[in-house]
């Protein structure tokens, strides 16, 4: 707990009465101290062998986390959840995917994927029904964006949904998506108006695990969160009820985009976790190691590399929390969280690398964790907006 | 069932600590704070208890503002109540100003079982339980690594030397003090924590209570030397070989 450097007296008072302040309340404490203690505990031990043999612990990956009460961090206790702030869900985040990137993307894609679309644009029926087992942790979420033509250019989604009488029907398919095949309730994107131009056609749907119709393609094989399941959801004929369609008919870009910037602050979340495991460990190594008859610490080339992590990922999570923090409070956040997560991202990338080539041979092995941490990161830097969809957001932002 | 556990909030044992200024204690600046390991086994016993026959568990510690967070953690894993007796200098306090404290405050209250860690974590005097059970004129059973509540009574196994294990029975009003492999502390849920928030913690000022002196004192602190490192022998195995058996001979009884 000693490495966060965020501190507990980081409180300054600006001229005037304007205060800033960096102090996390007790609340966000205990959470971190909770959430650190059952990942080092209880993930950490399985995250090598289920990094090799691309395995899923449902019960320890997504069960647990229910029960600690982690998959409805944000949610009010009315739908089943903790009613804490996004500030504790970043940190909820960061902490587990300090030991385990892939069980901090479960959660990450369960929550600000799966579930907290519905929360912010379903009906009350639809929230009772589906959110909150998803807060509970009974049901898994996951959401269906991306297809094969349709990357960071979503208007060109082809999935389409046509009504009939009572039920809509789904055809067409989606990639890379996180949980899925483990998840219970996916929302998914198709195009509802094939005339309207790109952005205006899309609606979302929340499909159940179970439909008739909907199927799971190819399981993909990864560079990295390898034990984070990343399949193909297939839509042949679908049909879910008319009242599944999330949000407004032809509104679904828009529900989206507002999704993924929440998203952005699990992933960013994500990526700080995976920097901050990395700079752990390699302070461990580097303190623990000899060369030349002297610990690698007593070479300044050494503390100077680690000056620079350290201080990359401080900046990093002043910009994850700042977000989270917004998002918390009712500001808008959508700059912000991309801004967090393409420094966040790129930051894990860097840190990683430094702390693989700090471990010299070892780290290039499977024998240290840094190797899987490395391959961990890059994917932060690719999914839920790449770093360069982060730029146009953030370049556009600037322009309005 | 009154139910009373003892917290007290010390350093992550994995800081690094340094002396204070005054020689005695070891500087409090730039430390994470925790539970005690051992009271967090005494929380869980009383949880259980509670659990098991009912009843209403209150939280206590000592110290200064910032060890409400510790107590939250306490709330959040199922205490009813919490009461801080602020006191900002309690660290330098002897166990027997400790406990003196703590049994002004509980003497009239009627609790059944108190809970206590065996030590903490930094004074490590082991003496604190010991000294309330006796100023609250109750049974006290030590270093307890097993517990049953049935009927009245309560029967431990405590831990002695050598692995030897006793069973010990004693009627309420009794105070246990609890070791390692007593459970296995539950996490508190992040419900749980959200809800520790809105319930009752008292703030009691310390010197609202009786004062006593202190019976004894630290003189010095101070870290242990460092360790000479390990000699390394280096060369053929045969030449390793006898360096170290006259080595041995040498320094050590072994080959004798």
């Amino acid at each position: 707990m000693a490495e966060i450097s965020i501190r507990p007296d980081n409180n300054y008072q600006l001229k005037g009465n304007t205060i800033m302040n960096f102090q996390l309340t007790e609340e966000q404490n205990l959470i971190r101290e909770m959430v650190r203690s059952f990942a080092e505990t209880e993930v950490a031990p399985t995250a090598d062998e289920r990094d090799e043999s691309e395995k899923f612990d449902r019960d320890l990956m997504f069960g647990r986390l229910g029960e600690l009460g982690l998959t409805g961090i944000v949610f009010p206790e009315e739908y089943g959840g903790a009613g804490a702030d996004y500030l504790s869900y970043a940190i909820a985040v960061e902490e587990l995917s300090r030991v385990c990137a892939s069980t901090g993307v479960t959660l990450s894609a369960h929550l600000s994927l799966g579930s907290n679309p519905i929360y912010l644009f379903g009906s009350e029926e639809q929230k009772k029904k589906f959110l909150t087992p998803l807060a509970t942790g009974e049901a898994m979420g996951a959401f269906g964006l991306t297809e094969p033509s349709a990357g960071s250019d979503a208007g060109g989604t082809k999935t389409y949904a046509v009504l009939d009488g009572d039920e809509w029907i789904l055809n067409g398919s989606k990639i890379f998506i996180t949980n899925a095949g483990e998840a219970d309730i996916y929302v998914v994107f198709a195009r509802t108006d094939k005339n309207a131009e790109k952005h205006h056609g899309i609606s979302a749907f929340i499909v159940e695990k179970g439909t008739p119709g909907f199927s799971f393609g190819k399981k993909e094989k990864k560079m990295g969160i390898r034990s984070s399941p990343t399949l193909e959801l297939v839509f042949e004929n679908c049909r879910i009820p008319k009242g599944n369609l999330l949000g407004e008919e032809g509104k679904g870009f828009k529900v989206a985009m507002k999704t993924l910037d929440g998203g952005r602050i699990g992933i960013a979340s994500q990526a700080l976790g995976i920097a901050q495991g990395a700079l752990d460990a390699t302070k461990k190594y580097v303190t623990d190691r000899e060369q030349f008859n002297k610990p690698l610490t007593a070479f300044q080339g050494v503390q100077f590399q680690l000056a620079d992590m350290a201080t990359q990922v401080e900046a990093a999570r002043l910009l994850v929390y700042n977000a989270a923090y917004r998002a918390s409070a009712g500001l808008s956040y959508s700059q912000e969280s991309a801004m967090a997560k393409l420094f966040a991202s790129e930051t894990a990338m860097k840190v990683t690398t430094q702390a693989v080539q700090l471990h010299g041979g070892y780290g290039y092995t499977r024998e240290f964790p840094v190797e899987r941490m490395m391959r961990d990161a890059k994917i932060t830097e690719i999914y839920e907006g790449t770093s360069e969809i982060q730029r146009v957001v953030i370049g556009s932002n600037m322009m309005r | 069932m009154k139910l009373l556990v003892c917290i007290k909030q010390v350093p992550d044992m994995e800081s690094k600590f340094r002396i204070d200024a005054d020689g005695v204690w070891y500087d409090r600046g730039d430390l994470a704070w925790r539970m005690n390991e051992y009271d967090e086994y005494a929380v869980e016993q009383a949880v259980r208890q509670k659990e098991q026959a009912g009843g209403d568990v209150t939280v206590l510690c000592i110290g200064s503002d910032q060890v409400k967070e510790t107590m939250k953690k306490a709330l959040a894993m199922g205490c009813d109540r919490g009461v801080h007796i602020a006191d900002s200098h309690s660290y330098m306090k002897d166990p027997y100003q400790i406990a003196a404290m703590i049994a002004e405050f509980a003497r009239d209250k009627g609790f059944d079982i108190i809970f206590t860690g065996m030590q903490s974590q930094d004074r490590g005097s082991g003496q604190v339980g010991v000294m309330l059970a006796e100023l609250l004129d109750m049974a006290a059973i030590t270093t307890i690594v097993d517990y049953t509540y049935d009927n009245g009574s309560v029967v431990v196994q405590r831990e002695l030397e050598g692995g030897v294990k006793a069973k010990v029975k004693a009627a309420l009003p009794v105070l246990v003090t609890c070791q390692l492999g007593l459970n296995t502390p539950r996490y508190p849920t992040l419900p749980n924590i959200m809800k520790a928030k809105k319930k009752e913690l008292l703030t009691i000022e310390a010197k609202m209570l009786q004062s006593t002196d202190s019976m004894q004192k630290t003189v010095k602190m101070a870290l242990p030397e460092k360790r000479v490192g390990g000699l390394f022998l280096e060369g053929e195995p045969d030449s390793i070989a006898d360096r170290l058996i006259a080595i041995l001979k040498e320094k050590t009884s072994v080959l004798a």
